[in-house]
């Protein structure tokens, strides 16, 4: 499988100040991978980086998305190639309704239409549609809400920023589910999948969905990639301390 | 006398203009019609049982007691020299409009108030009177034709609502780059009766300066007054307003929204409380750019002259925040098409009853203040 995504010597400053430090990541075509990592290791600034949030300045390296170098790309372009957020805070946006950003994704788009219609009832959130973005949600329903926007805007490459923080294990299945199905086969190709890159704190969303390869960020590197399940027992095990100890 | 003809008689390109103030020649869409064109009425009609549309100089020929009753009696002709203009016409021009008692009108009646030359002053005097029990919805579009910047609009409109009456009475304007526009009102409410007051200023005058008067006299009246401005450079809105609750169990509430692109926009409006009721004053304002000292200075007012008057206020001022607009554009969105968004959103609020003219005018500031075309 050829690389969606490859990150190549990534250094990003914000407000000035170095966060992340010569990071390389390659994601191939159909691959899901975790970023695990204690608070403040960088793995918010990877996501919204690639993502091309202006806050977050790229001071050295390049960002290859399907083969076309994006680095220099706004928001707009890399979200209408293909690249979709789902952020752990998103702001709350007086007036606009998550129904018009709903529409707008599936404007002109029956078959998406009808998909966002029956994501709405699935994931619990038809009640919520009128309100304004994201105001007095709770933890699930932001999730939620977050994803159904990601489901309607149909990206080759997902990210998510903790989709299994602040959440019960009732919300979490149903998140889970929705993941998959973010993720789920394309029909075109009965062996393929989408991609993406899960931010995970605790670990949790991994028993709801299959990654194939989990990364460790510690102080802005990625210090260390391998099995999702096994990384996951090593931290359990060790906690981060031990893969500090465990960096080259 | 009014020289005409319908309103489906208009020039092409007159009417066009006037659609975009929610002044329609399709007949089915509208109730009744008065056109004044410069200084002249072009056309005034009613095509509905129960009320009567007239021009106001016919409508003080043909009823005395109009003169005795309602002529200068809920604004004063000693107000100020708008007012003190608008009294000095030897022949009033301005429609009057009665609804019968008990009668209610579901399809909109429309007034087009256009100037059409350079240089004109139009002085206006409206009258509008709904019995007992009756409703209507009155849509009132002024402008400037294309190529007119300059003239003056000077306005006086005097509305009577009896009981459980209610009026909901939409105002659009559309004005040139060096107009002067001056509306004065005095609504004066009855027992259990509803006045909704809708401004929107689309492309604003250089300078417009309303002052709107409400009299909420019955039990149970109540006032709403949402009021959308988008600012431009050059230009200087200050759009106030008084109600005066009166009796108990009244209500009103004062809603501004201001997006400012540069210009001077002024957000007022003063609730006195004399009896047991609940007023609240809402002015938020967006600025988008500064340009040439531009500002939006809100000034929400409340006297409280009774123990039992409950009073609120809020005001806020800010401009949109990046992380907002980036997080749509993460959708696919153009910034402008965000930022659209956003103020639309920001222009939305939530008063029920706005009509779908009202909302393509909202729409329509939204798109244009998200491409920074407001002139």
């Amino acid at each position: 499988m050829k690389d969606l995504l490859e990150i190549k010597n990534l250094c990003v400053e914000v407000d000035g100040k170095e966060l992340l430090h010569d990071i390389n990541l390659a994601i191939p075509e159909g691959e899901i991978h975790t970023l695990l990592g204690p608070n403040g290791s960088g793995k918010t600034t990877l996501i919204m980086t690639v993502m091309g949030f202006t806050r977050y300045q790229v001071t050295r390296g390049r960002i290859f998305y399907d083969g076309q170098d994006i680095t220099d790309l706004d928001l707009t372009a890399r979200a209408r190639l293909g690249i979709g957020v789902m952020q752990q805070r998103p702001p709350t946006i007086a007036g606009v309704k998550l129904h018009q950003v709903l529409a707008y994704l599936a404007a002109g788009d029956l078959q998406r239409n009808q998909k966002v219609q029956e994501l709405l009832n699935q994931s619990q959130m038809s009640l919520l549609i009128d309100r304004d973005l994201n105001a007095g949600l709770s933890g699930g329903e932001i999730k939620r809400s977050e994803l159904l926007q990601l489901l309607a805007h149909e990206p080759k490459f997902a990210m998510m920023d903790e989709p299994d923080s602040g959440v019960d294990l009732e919300s979490l299945a149903l998140i889970g589910k929705m993941i998959n199905k973010l993720f789920a086969i394309e029909s075109a190709c009965t062996v393929k999948r989408k991609a993406g890159l899960i931010i995970t704190h605790t670990g949790y969303i991994l028993d709801n969905i299959d990654a194939d390869k989990a990364h460790i960020m510690l102080a802005g590197r990625i210090s260390c990639s391998g099995n999702p399940h096994l990384v996951l027992e090593i931290i359990k095990k060790h906690g981060y301390e031990g893969c500090v100890h465990c960096m080259p | 006398m009014p020289q005409l003809f319908t309103i489906d008689q208009l020039r092409e390109e007159d009417a066009v203009e006037l659609a975009n103030v929610g002044v329609l020649t399709d007949r089915n869409r509208r109730s009744g019609t008065f056109l004044l064109r410069d200084v002249l009425p072009l056309c005034c009609y009613s095509s509905a049982d129960g009320m009567e549309l007239l021009s106001i100089d016919a409508a003080l020929q043909r009823y005395d007691w109009l003169r005795e009753k309602y002529f200068w009696k809920a604004v004063r002709p000693d107000l100020d020299e708008v007012t003190l203009q608008c009294h000095s016409e030897s022949i009033p021009r301005g429609f009057f409009i009665r609804v019968r008692k008990n009668v209610k009108i579901a399809v909109p009646t429309q007034a087009g108030l256009f100037v059409a030359h350079s240089n004109v002053t139009q002085n206006v005097h409206n009258i509008v009177i709904l019995e007992d029990d009756s409703e209507l919805k009155l849509i009132s579009g002024c402008l400037t034709l294309r190529g007119v910047s300059t003239g003056s609009h000077f306005a006086v409109s005097e509305m009577y609502l009896g009981r459980n009456a209610k009026l909901t009475n939409t105002m659009l304007h559309r004005w040139g780059p060096k107009v002067r526009v001056r509306p004065r009102s005095g609504t004066i409410v009855g027992a259990g009766g509803q006045y909704m007051s809708n401004y929107v200023s689309l492309q604003p005058a250089k300078s417009i300066e309303s002052n709107a008067l409400t009299w909420l006299n019955g039990s149970g009246a109540s006032a709403k007054y949402l009021t959308i401005i988008l600012g431009s450079d050059g230009a200087t809105i200050d759009t106030g307003g008084e109600v005066y609750l009166n009796a108990d169990d009244t209500s009103a509430e004062l809603v501004h929204r201001g997006v400012c692109t540069g210009g001077h926009i002024f957000q007022k409006g003063l609730l006195v409380g004399n009896a047991r009721c609940r007023a609240h004053v809402d002015c938020a304002g967006m600025v988008l750019d500064t340009k040439n000292s531009g500002f939006i200075e809100s000034i929400p007012g409340l006297r409280g002259m009774h123990p039992e008057a409950r009073m609120s206020h809020e005001a806020s001022i800010g401009k949109i925040a990046p992380e907002q607009v980036e997080y749509l554009q993460a959708r696919g969105m153009e910034e402008r098409e965000a930022i659209s968004m956003i103020i639309r959103g920001f222009l939305d609020t939530n008063i029920a009853g706005l009509g779908p003219e009202l909302d393509a005018r909202i729409a329509e500031i939204a798109e244009l203040a998200g491409h920074g075309e407001t002139r």
